[in-house]
């Protein structure tokens, strides 16, 4: 009976043991299983994207998408010569272009300074904005070159080349990179986050305070000179910071006669400190300081001033959110005379929802009423509108605005603009 | 106990095992780990640290080496977490690396890769590469990252 009884446990026993094992190597078998099909289905993937470029040859080179590498054998063993080509950082020019079609219609009684081929006192007319080449090569691991050339749309439909950006830059690391040459300065953040490029902004045009120099705006946002760039060792407040030293040489129309004025701009200084903090990912907190000494011909010219630009920035863009704040304080104080401060701001929040991002931005400027500012004076209002995505490359975009003007009527436009990059 | 009544109960038994194989086994499909060159020094990351480096914020490793980002083409699980990690839509990605491109802070967006395969290529040639691979994918020549001190499966593992 004892025997039997054993006998009885160790055959319970190994069948147990037995079920085990069995039930292990069915988990491993699934877990096999489950690789293979993985395996199996990159390999469709590869040969449905090969049999896909085969169906086009002409076009077998930008048949896939933008940054991503030609399709390979999952399991090659060896390296294939066109994922090292796909990876390796290429010596030649890269390139990218942003162009734009717009069309404009503003109940300007009195005409204003027409831009981007706007022509001013017109009901409405279209016009093809900025054509804008964005060229980038790497000399070496540290070192690379970036250009930016826009051609404009100017006055009945001639065109001017601009060379917005030209960089050589050298990244030492992190913490300090070097560049040098034509940049655009570094006031507030939307000046060197947005650029030359409509595609990349939600709006149909800048803000007023920011708009390019050559455009009739206030600030000089172009210089030619020395800019250093890094981060500053700073746990989890992330500063981050820039110093320039160059020369603006800023050269704006006056916005009611066209006529250009020379800001006769001495060397300028500017020095920025911005915070990304760790813990609220896709905000930025900053301001700059820039500096230089220029003319006001209006009224003489020996009369010099003592220019310095304050800037304070909060910016928020992550999770479809794009909320910008920025404000200014030009202070102009002319040598043995008055000193002016003119306020500036401009706040603009949009929210993707699916392929549309509508938009609203509130700006305003109060620029001084005497000197080589008066065309500008009081301005401000809001704009709001919509941005329609069709894809990565291309978007529509529709705007409003209403600008109060002092002493003159307010001025409503309608923007549309087809924006798109290439 | 009638014979039909223990043939199904046998039979749902058996369903039920299965499944739970099936469930487990495809459970570890979902486990991400961060991995790097074997010859890279770096242990740890934090997640913003990961956030830096994956946005193309930072661009060398402590020990000067440049970061190569390996990434997965859209449609592929390693994409998602990525764009979970950057609090990212893939238009948004796109979008962020074409301004990253243009403001000077990157010479091009990553290169996207179609396989997990590609990836362990990618990582045997650039010393300062870094891809993140579902665990199962993860073969020698490939070091794996702790994040925050955790290793993939870990409890409180953030792509677990």
């Amino acid at each position: 009976m004892r025997h039997n009884r054993a006998a009885l446990i160790l055959l319970l026993v190994s069948g147990l043991s037995h079920a085990q094992d069995s039930v292990l190597s069915d988990r491993e078998l699934i877990q096999q299983l489950a690789q293979q099909v993985k395996t199996l289905q990159e390999r469709v993937d590869v040969l449905e994207s090969r049999h896909q470029a085969e169906e086009v040859p002409d076009a077998g080179a930008t048949h896939a998408p933008l940054g991503t590498a030609p399709p390979q054998a999952a399991d090659g063993d060896g390296q294939s010569p066109s994922l090292m080509q796909s990876l390796h950082e290429s010596h030649g020019i890269q390139w990218r272009g942003f162009g734009e079609a717009d069309y404009k219609a503003l109940d300007q009684r009195t005409p204003e300074l027409g831009t981007y081929g706007f022509v001013p006192g017109s009901h409405g007319n279209f016009y093809t904005g900025d054509f804008d080449l964005l060229l980038t090569s790497r000399l070496s691991d540290k070192a690379s070159v970036l250009s930016e050339i826009v051609f404009g749309e100017k006055d009945a439909q001639s065109f001017g080349v601009d060379l917005e950006r030209l960089l050589f830059k050298y990244d030492f690391n992190d913490h300090l990179k070097f560049s040098v040459g034509r940049y655009h300065t570094g006031i507030g953040y939307y000046n060197t986050a947005f650029h030359s490029g409509s595609w990349l902004q939600t709006t149909a045009d800048r803000p007023l305070i920011m708009e390019f120099a050559d455009d009739g705006g206030v600030l000089p946002t172009q210089a030619v000179g020395l800019s250093i760039t890094g981060t500053i060792p700073s746990g989890r407040l992330g500063l981050n910071y820039t110093a320039e030293y160059g020369s603006s040489d800023t050269i704006r129309p006056d916005l009611l006669t066209a006529k250009p004025e020379d800001e006769n701009n001495g060397n300028h200084i500017n020095v920025g400190l911005f915070a990304r903090p760790d813990r609220f990912p896709g905000l930025q907190i900053g301001g700059s300081i820039y500096h230089d000494r220029i003319s006001d011909f209006t009224l003489g010219p020996s009369v010099r001033i003592s220019q310095t630009i304050i800037n304070g920035h909060i910016v928020y863009v992550r999770h479809g959110i794009e909320f910008l704040n920025e404000g200014f304080l030009l202070r102009h104080a002319y040598e043995g005379s008055a000193t002016y401060n003119m306020p500036a701001f401009y706040s603009q929040i949009s929210k993707q929802v699916g392929h549309i991002r509508p938009f609203f931005r509130y700006q305003y400027i109060n620029a001084n009423q005497v000197g080589f500012l008066s065309d500008v004076a009081l301005r401000h209002g809001p704009s709001f509108g919509a941005r329609y995505d069709f894809n990565d490359f291309i978007a529509l975009k529709a705007q409003f605005d209403h600008t109060i003007r002092k002493g003159q009527p307010d001025l409503n436009g309608l923007h549309l603009q087809l924006a798109f990059t290439f | 106990m009638p014979m039909n009544t223990k043939l199904i109960l046998g039979c749902v038994a058996i369903c039920l095992s299965a499944l739970d194989g099936v469930s487990s086994a495809l459970g570890q499909t979902g486990v991400v780990a961060v991995v790097v060159s074997e010859k890279n020094t770096a242990n740890n990351l934090s997640i913003p640290e990961l956030r830096k480096l994956f946005g193309g914020e930072t661009h060398s490793w402590p020990g000067g080496q440049s970061v190569k980002l390996i990434v997965r083409a859209p449609g592929a699980h390693e994409r998602v977490v990525l764009l979970k990690l950057l609090g990212m839509s893939e238009s948004e990605y796109k979008r962020y690396w074409v301004a990253q491109v243009f403001r000077g802070e990157a010479q091009f967006e990553p290169v996207a890769l179609f396989s997990n395969a590609m990836q362990r290529e990618a990582l045997g040639i650039f010393p300062g590469a870094l891809a993140l691979v579902e665990v199962q994918d993860v073969r020698p020549g490939m070091k794996i990252v702790k994040i925050d001190g955790l290793l993939p499966g870990k409890a409180g593992y953030v792509f677990n």
